[in-house]
């Protein structure tokens, strides 16, 4: 807290409250996307066919074709909304590393793995949501061939646990700063929240296990 | 030199010192209080127990009155109170706990319907009255007729303090913390201010004021072991006696705790006795019953302490690296009992000692706790012998505790004083304008400059402050402490003589620069010693026992020749304190009598 | 066995322009039942008389001695060296501007706060002391009190990912303060006048919630739960504000 030196008068305006409601309600709605959008894919553990008859009624409904790009909106806006949190500047930087050094805190280094992560997913998401969207329709076996390349495999067994791992840790934090869990539940919930990150990390490596099984049909 | 001008200069942010600072503010005047520590780390904050005010709402305070509680604190006072004052701070107490409420407290409550409480290790029950539910309710504290402690669970005192300095910013009064007083700047006559140190960057100022409260707290510390915070080094006191002509009143009233703990001293609350704890010695055997067959541990608090000293030095004290203890014993109260009506006493071993108080024994011994002695002041709050000062609070001699303080009388002191002294340190501000004397001034600046320039270049030898300090800690414990007799006191008087002539000598081991807190014990040494003669030379000379003042070689409390106030100057250059007396009030309400606190002996 | 202690104490005298920061060793032989008062008490009185420190009440009453112990803001006071390891590492707390080796200015840091949130009673009511007291239900004030337990030692400030970064931000321990007046009907501020204190990114919405405040507190006062309320107090408000009805 910085000494207030000069008088000055506040402007009234909630702009910090919207704000931060609209960051909790995009990672709140990403949360939820990212949740489904890993059960939708893994439906290709149960064929190919069970995740092309989903994908295609995504894309019969034109809910991929618009829901698509809204959700990299909600993407890009989360981001803008949660980057006014993370330092930017070497020296805020240095500060919180040294911070995070000193403390030994476990809530304080999910933070700093909460805002590296999200770099990556800006960069790694966005590539991923371009490549498949400009790719339409989606099947399993394009998702397959692409894997199948090598370099896909390699980034999305980056992208994965990226993803996850913000998306866990960001569902632990607005519940805790929204205090949807108290001090009573806290250890209890972030216990819930770890098993529920290993789950789904768990479900995406056998996806892209499924995946690379995928006989491809040459084209 | 950086000089600040003000109407009101509070020596200290406690609790009297803000509350004094409160009613000056809010009337207009500009008010400053110099504190050296931030106001909320006052010692205040660590009288958790409570404070008294009949207010009568609880089921075991019915029937209280401003007329017991007064009765109640001239028995306790052994008759050495000023009545007078008694009698305005028993009538004062209530409203000013009114008025704490008023401004944020959160007294407890009166909960309506049967509860349970312990008294002497026996469960009790008691009904709340449904009409005074939600009134300020009172616990017990020991001394009292009625239960009249208002409390907030386990920290009335910080309470108190945080809100008092909540409405202190509130009304705008400015506190400079880290900011020592090392002088009072005066002509003789008038009082203008003081001159003080910064305890950040170790720079000099003066503040010039219209007035000049002292409001310190005690000077626990110039005693080895004490329960009072680090800061109560009696600062407030060795300015006032500095001047000459301010008198310390009462020096040698000083109360002894029985249970601090070793070896920090913090106290373990009586209650741990009253619900039934005992003490044990060397071979972890009781002897309390030994030395007071029908009370045993339940004796009052200066009777305890008398015993476990003596106890100790009959060699059954408990070796420690600290020196020698004894144990209390509270694992036969249970876990239960503990974690619920102790849970404070649990949070203290745990937390200062490492001690789990249920399967394990607590090493205690008794402590210096509180100074009835201190500036000498009229009922008004003026200070003798110099205008424009006054005092208020643990800081002053007002005198409504005489030779004892009650429990939870110290607390009321500082509010109920605070309103009193506040509202006529008002009055006198509206009518009063003061000249600053420019030579007085820059006078002082200069002794208080040369003092530092010899201490920080060793001008008067090399002297170890510290140990100079423990020398005269380890004096005050060992022969003016609980128990006291000419033959000790003479010597303690000797010997502090010949300490007082070393810290004469005491040069830094460091190079003074900055908050340097070498420095700043260096500052005050000579006086700790001064103010420490007082105490023993006081001691010495008044041959009885009163109140806390037990004299062995003079068990009796004699009205006759000692029902006087000693008060205590030090003139410049003097050896020994000059100790002059008065009469202990002008008005007596309540004729000496017998206390009630067990077998005593009075001369009348 | 008596273990022997070795303390890494960082030094540093800014009024001093020969000085520079450092780590100073000095080796205690451990009594029982020592503290972390005991034990820099000693040192400073046998080893290094211009050690610079702050403890005043040393009971874990007055937030006086905050100082990071091996990584953690704690107070010292409350520190048993029994606890420790042979290898003790004191630094002073950061966020806050030093006075020297251990000692850092507290006071002129929550002043301005208590100034900031108004950290008073606000009411319209003159206290006429001629008449009882306002009645209270004992839950109630109860509740108030275990608020106003913060000692305001600076622990959840310095352990703040936010307040390390940003100046501005009031810290966990003014949101609480703002929470007991929240709660405290004696107060008559309105919701918008609270919101205008905290419902900022200087206040609540600034708080990251990484806990570290919940984990330091030597108080242990609930500030979870206290910022999560605030944050949906505050939130709600300002929902109300954008459709005209928040008081």
């Amino acid at each position: 807290m910085a000494i207030d030196t000069t008088i000055y008068v506040r402007p009234q305006s909630g702009i910090s409250a919207y704000l931060d409601w609209l960051q909790m309600l995009t990672g709140a709605g990403l949360i939820l996307f990212m949740w489904s959008h890993m059960i939708l894919v893994a439906s290709v553990n149960f064929g190919v066919d069970a995740m092309n008859t989903i994908a295609k009624f995504f894309e019969d409904s034109y809910m991929a074709q618009v829901g698509g790009p809204m959700i990299g909106l909600t993407f890009l806006l989360h981001f803008a909304l949660a980057a006014r949190k993370v330092p930017f500047r070497t020296e805020q930087q240095s500060t919180m590393w040294k911070h995070g050094k000193m403390l030994h805190h476990k809530d304080t280094w999910l933070w700093v793995v909460q805002a590296v992560t999200a770099m990556i997913i800006l960069i790694m998401g966005a590539i991923h949501m371009w490549t498949v969207l400009t790719d339409l329709p989606i099947t399993a076996q394009k998702s397959a061939a692409r894997i199948q390349g090598g370099f896909w495999l390699v980034f999305y067994l980056i992208l994965l646990p990226m993803v996850e791992l913000h998306v866990g840790i960001g569902f632990y934090r607005i519940a805790v700063k929204w205090g949807f869990i108290k001090r009573k539940t806290r250890q209890g919930f972030k216990g819930f929240e770890n098993i529920l990150t290993l789950i789904f990390i768990a479900i995406g490596l056998i996806t892209i296990v499924r995946f690379i099984l995928i006989q491809v049909i040459q084209v | 030199m950086e000089t600040i001008y003000t109407d009101l200069l509070s020596i200290g942010a406690g609790l009297a010192g803000e509350r004094v600072a409160v009613e000056a503010a809010v009337a207009g005047f500009d008010t400053i209080c110099l504190s050296i520590v931030p106001p909320r780390r006052s010692h205040s904050s660590a009288a958790q127990g409570g404070m008294q005010a009949s207010l009568g709402n609880c089921a075991m305070g019915q029937g209280d009155n401003p007329d017991v509680h007064f009765q109640d604190t001239v028995k306790g006072s052994d008759w050495g109170c000023d009545q007078e004052v008694a009698r305005m701070f028993a009538e004062t107490a209530p409203i000013a706990v009114r008025e704490m409420a008023f401004w944020g407290i959160p007294w407890n409550r009166v909960v309506p319907g049967k509860s349970t409480y312990y008294k002497g290790g026996k469960q009790f029950e008691k009904v709340e009255a449904k009409e005074k539910e939600g009134l300020i309710t009172a616990r017990d504290f020991g001394g009292t007729a009625k239960w009249r402690t208002c409390y907030t669970s386990d920290g009335t005192g910080h309470t108190l303090l945080y809100t008092m300095d909540n409405k202190a910013v509130e009304a705008g009064v400015r506190v400079h913390d880290r900011m020592e007083a090392i002088s009072l700047i005066h002509d003789g006559e008038t009082c203008m201010g003081a001159v003080a140190r910064c305890m950040k960057t170790g720079k000099l100022r003066v503040y010039l004021a219209k007035a000049t409260l002292i409001a310190t707290g005690g000077y626990g510390r110039i005693y080895r072991e004490t329960t009072n915070a680090v800061i109560n080094d009696g600062s407030g006191a060795i300015i006032a006696l500095d001047t000459g002509i301010v008198p310390i009143g009462n020096p040698e009233a000083i109360q002894f705790h029985p249970t601090g703990i070793v070896p920090t001293h913090i106290l373990v609350t009586e209650g741990c006795r009253g619900d039934g704890g005992t003490l044990l010695d060397v071979d972890e055997k009781r002897f309390m019953h030994e030395y007071e067959p029908t009370k045993a541990e339940l004796a009052s608090r200066d009777v305890v302490s008398r015993w476990m000293t003596h106890h100790i030095r009959q060699g059954k004290g408990v070796p420690s690296p600290y020196g020698n203890h004894l144990w209390l014993d509270i694992r036969h109260l249970g876990a239960d009992h503990i974690k619920t009506k102790l849970r404070e006493v649990e949070e203290i071993c745990n937390n200062f000692l490492g001690v789990d108080p249920i399967t394990q024994l607590i090493p205690v011994r008794p402590a210096q706790h509180y100074t009835m002695a201190g500036v000498r002041t009229n009922k008004d709050g003026a200070a003798y012998g110099l205008k424009g000062l006054f005092s208020a609070g643990e800081a002053a001699c007002w005198d409504m505790h005489g030779f004892n303080r009650l429990g939870g009388n110290s607390l009321a002191e500082t509010i109920v004083a605070g309103r009193i002294v506040g509202i006529k340190l008002v009055e006198f501000l509206k009518g009063y304008e003061v000249k600053f004397n420019t030579q007085a001034i820059k006078d002082r600046v200069a002794i208080d400059k040369e003092r530092i320039e010899r201490l920080v270049g060793c001008k008067d030898g090399r002297e170890n402050v510290y140990a100079v300090r423990n020398a005269m800690q380890d004096q005050l414990m060992d022969k003016v402490g609980i128990f006291r007799n000419g033959k000790d006191l003479q010597s303690a008087v000797d010997n502090l003589q010949v300490i007082y002539e070393r810290s004469k000598k005491v040069g830094l081991h460091s190079n003074g620069i900055g908050a340097s807190p070498e420095l700043s014990l260096a500052i005050k040494i000579q006086g700790m010693l001064r103010l420490a003669l007082c105490v023993a030379h006081g001691a010495c000379v008044r041959t009885e026992s009163r109140g806390c003042h037990a004299r062995e070689d003079f068990p009796e409390r004699n009205d006759g020749d000692w029902l006087k106030r000693t008060l205590a100057t030090w003139k410049e250059g003097d050896v020994l304190p000059t100790l002059n007396y008065e009469p202990v009030t002008k008005v007596i309400e309540l004729p000496p009598g017998d206390r009630g606190y067990g077998s005593t002996k009075i001369i009348s | 066995m008596t273990r022997r202690l070795t303390f890494n104490i960082f030094r540093y005298n800014p009024q001093d322009p020969e000085s520079v920061p450092h780590t100073d060793n000095f080796v205690l032989e451990e009594a029982e039942r020592m503290t972390l008062y005991i034990a820099l008490t000693k040192i400073r009185e046998e080893q290094d008389h211009s050690l610079t420190f702050d403890f005043c009440c040393r009971a874990g009453i007055c937030g006086a001695c905050a100082m990071v112990i091996n990584g953690r803001p704690g107070l010292a006071c409350k520190t048993l060296t029994k606890d420790l390891p042979d290898e003790i590492t004191l630094m002073p707390l950061p966020v806050f501007k030093l006075v020297g080796d251990l000692s850092v200015d507290t006071g002129t840091w929550f002043s301005a706060m208590n100034e900031k949130v108004e950290s008073w009673v606000h009411t319209n009511k003159k206290m006429d002391p001629t008449v009882q007291e306002e009645r209270m239900n004992n839950a109630l004030a109860e509740e108030i009190y275990e608020l106003e337990r913060c000692v305001e030692c600076g622990c959840c400030v310095a352990a703040c990912g936010t307040a390390n970064m940003r100046q501005d931000f009031l810290g966990a321990v003014a949101l609480n303060r703002i929470a007991r007046f929240i709660m405290d009907p004696r107060d008559e501020r309105t919701e918008k006048e609270y919101f205008e204190v905290v419902g900022t990114d200087e206040g609540i919405f600034g708080c990251m919630g990484l806990l570290a405040c919940e984990d330091v507190c030597p108080k242990q006062l609930p500030l979870q739960d206290q910022l999560g309320i605030l944050r949906r107090q505050m939130g709600w408000t300002a929902v109300k504000q954008l459709f005209h009805i928040a008081k």
